[in-house]
């Protein structure tokens, strides 16, 4: 064969394979970049951009001090400490660096984790503050690293824990305002969504980028006023010691607004040492969360129910022979001797079953009759307020409940038993809001522990008004219900408080049922007055308790009372009246 | 005369591009031929050159988020010392640690008042 013919066809060749790889190439491009475009632009955005959450801040929570709002719970970004031991050059020094500033935040066995060699990063700390792990750093050791995250605070310790709540390890918040206001004091998280660099640093490149900024949550203030709740759980304190009582609560209520400056409980808890939680009772707002039997203080409604009606009149008087029957049932006075023609007035003072049973038989015509019934459930019920929610915006309130006339159980003897604080069961916030409405001239304000909301620039808005409802009694019948109120405490207690103040209330002794019965030898102690100087300035209702305890309402629970009603007095700078 | 190098035919076809008299049509014929090599070479380097200037552009922008990545982490860890000297303040002035400071250990309880009343 001639070697130009040679030559061409080995050309020919060499030119057909290159347009066969030429081919295959095209082929293969046109699927890398027309049929799979999608896919590898995905991969790519995948690579290149980074979607961060922005973390909202959750609201901090504020309690009131001298008018003015002060932080009681913040936020801290505290650090996760971590070792990596293949990097860590000094194990020693870094050991004895963690002992010496991080000591209290150690993780057991973080001696032996800087010496693992299986692993990368161990926890050797947590709940690191800004300033120790400034520390650290300092140190610049080598294979030591933090993580930062957001934690509460709370620098005034286990002051109002159940009302404040808490937030659990999942950032969720937990019973009281926590728990009731989750959602707003959350906040909401931003985005930012960015072509990054391998640190990881936004680039403004890309057309995609999103930035939405954190909306932080809301900052609420509360009514609590710091130095009250303070005073009402060092006397409470101070009062189930005195008493040896388990349990107990206050809750202080400026009766002109229904604003809550305080609502202790005792046991409690410090929200910050979340693990040093025992049992429930500790986070358990007793205040809003758990009716019982008030006892005698409920005798007060029971008189304010009979003057508006206008069955009887403070002098009004009835035969007092220390029983009086009611259908099948004898009911007895706990104080007997004061028998004979008395006046209300005097059943008030003596605390007597017999004249406030005389009363729902006065509303009846003579009997406990479904008249009567009606007008009490009306008083106690539609205009009181009371054995249901009061609305109040903490976690866990409980209705109670007030048991109607119109069913089976609504008798004749469960409303002679009313009269006199059994046989229903009441919230102490829903007492002292209807107690409140009692004093004031008549008007039911809803109880409230939002005073406001605090922007972040600090600035305070107040919130508005809850609902109220006005003419619940008559004025007239409100004037006469302080006066007996004030008379049934000077009766017998007038030394106790400050000169020149109009102050006054009444014990509660309950029986608490136990085995379906009641039992004398478990009782609750109860107390609920109010002070002021021209008018009612604080209500306060105190409540002690415990297990196999018989505590009276004048002796466990009054001294409570007087002891924050005399500090109250200086503290609101009230003038004795002349 | 400047007219001398117009023949009739370049004459005839200006008027039938629609140009008037005494219009220039040719400011400057240069003398340098470039053939297609040089012109080609010309195109890539400018395309080079533009190429350098969208980088400037391009790096120049990504200083600036290098600038604002630096300042945002400064705000950052301020707003961090700021947020713990808060926390700091808070808790000196909590009721209790005040309570229990030597300040309000020496104080002593107040008299009782008096009041003029008008």
């Amino acid at each position: 064969m001639p070697t130009d013919v040679l030559a061409n066809r080995r050309i020919r060749i060499l030119a057909t394979l290159s347009m066969i790889v030429l081919a295959i190439f095209v082929v293969r491009l046109f699927q890398l970049q027309v049929i799979d475009h999608s896919k590898y632009v995905a991969l790519a955005r995948q690579e290149q951009e980074k979607r961060l959450i922005i973390p909202a801040m959750r609201g901090e929570l504020y309690v009131m001090d001298d008018g003015k709002p002060v932080k009681a719970v913040l936020n801290q970004t505290v650090y996760t400490m971590f070792v990596d031991p293949e990097i860590v050059d000094e194990p020693e020094k870094v050991v004895k660096t963690i002992r010496q500033i991080v000591g209290g935040n150690t993780v057991k066995g973080y001696e032996d984790s800087v010496y693992q060699e299986d692993t990368r990063y161990v926890v050797v700390a947590k709940k690191v503050s800004y300033t120790q792990a400034q520390l650290v750093r300092e140190k610049k050791l080598k294979g030591i690293g933090f993580q930062a995250e957001s934690a509460r605070v709370y620098p005034e310790g286990s002051l109002a824990a159940q009302t404040l709540g808490f937030v659990d390890v999942d950032g969720v918040g937990q019973y009281g305002i926590e728990g009731m206001f989750d959602k707003q004091l959350k906040g909401t998280d931003g985005l930012l969504q960015s072509v990054t660099d391998v640190a990881n640093v936004p680039l403004t490149i890309g057309d995609k980028n999103i930035n939405i900024p954190a909306k932080n949550g809301k900052n609420i203030a509360l009514t609590l006023d710091r130095s009250v709740q303070a005073y009402a759980e060092l006397a409470l304190a101070k009062g189930i010691k005195k008493s040896g009582a388990d349990a107990g609560s206050v809750i202080v209520m400026d009766p002109n607004n229904g604003k809550v400056m305080a609502m202790a409980n005792l046991p409690t808890y410090n929200p910050g040492e979340l693990n040093k939680i025992q049992s429930f009772a500790q986070v358990n707002n007793g205040v809003v969360a758990t009716p019982y039997e008030p006892g005698s203080v409920m005798k007060t409604f029971t008189l304010a129910t009979g003057i508006d009606k206008g069955v009887i009149s403070p002098d009004s008087t009835y035969n007092n022979t220390d029983y009086i029957r009611v259908d099948d049932r004898v009911i007895s006075n706990a104080s007997k001797g004061q028998t004979g023609t008395i006046t209300m007035q005097h059943a008030l003072n003596w605390s007597l079953n017999t004249g406030m049973v005389t009363i729902a038989e006065r509303l009846g015509d003579g009997s406990i009759n479904r008249t009567a019934r009606d007008t009490m459930y009306h008083y106690l019920y539609d205009k009181f307020r009371l054995g249901q929610k009061t609305g109040i915006e903490v976690y866990g309130e409980s209705a109670g409940r007030i048991i109607s006339p119109s069913e089976t159980e609504g008798n004749a003897v469960r409303y002679s038993n009313m009269t006199f604080g059994q046989g229903m069961d009441l919230t102490m916030v829903q007492v002292a809001a209807s107690f409140s409405a009692m004093i004031n001239g008549g008007t039911y304000y809803s109880p409230s522990v939002i005073a406001g909301s605090v922007s972040d620039e600090g600035v305070f808005t107040p919130e508005a008004q809850r609902e109220t409802y006005g003419g619940i009694i008559k004025p007239s019948t409100s004037a006469k219900m302080r006066d007996m109120i004030v008379k049934a405490r000077t009766a017998f207690y007038a030394d106790n408080d400050r000169k020149g103040y109009t102050v006054g209330g009444k014990t509660g002794t309950s029986q608490t049922i136990v085995d379906g019965s009641y039992d004398n030898g478990q009782t609750v102690a109860t107390y609920l007055g109010f002070g002021g100087d021209t008018k009612p300035k604080y209500v306060i209702m105190v409540q002690v308790s415990g297990k196999n305890k018989n505590l009276a309402g004048n002796y466990d629970a009054m001294p409570i009372f007087t002891d924050i009603s005399n500090w109250i007095i200086d503290y609101l700078t009230l003038q004795p009246k002349v | 005369m400047s007219h001398s190098h117009y023949n009739r035919n370049q004459y005839a076809a200006r008027r039938r591009s629609g140009m008037n008299r005494n219009q220039n049509s040719v400011a400057f014929v240069s003398s340098i031929k470039l053939g297609p090599v040089t012109h080609t070479v010309l195109v890539a380097l400018m395309i080079t050159v533009l190429g350098l200037i969208y980088l400037t552009q391009a790096i120049k922008a990504t200083s600036y988020d290098y600038e604002t990545e630096k300042i945002s982490s400064q705000i950052t860890r301020l707003e961090e010392e700021q947020v713990n000297l808060e926390v700091e303040n808070a808790k000196l002035t909590a009721l209790s640690e005040v309570r229990d400071s030597s300040v309000a250990r020496a104080m002593v309880s107040p008299e009782a008042p008096s009041y003029v009343n008008n």
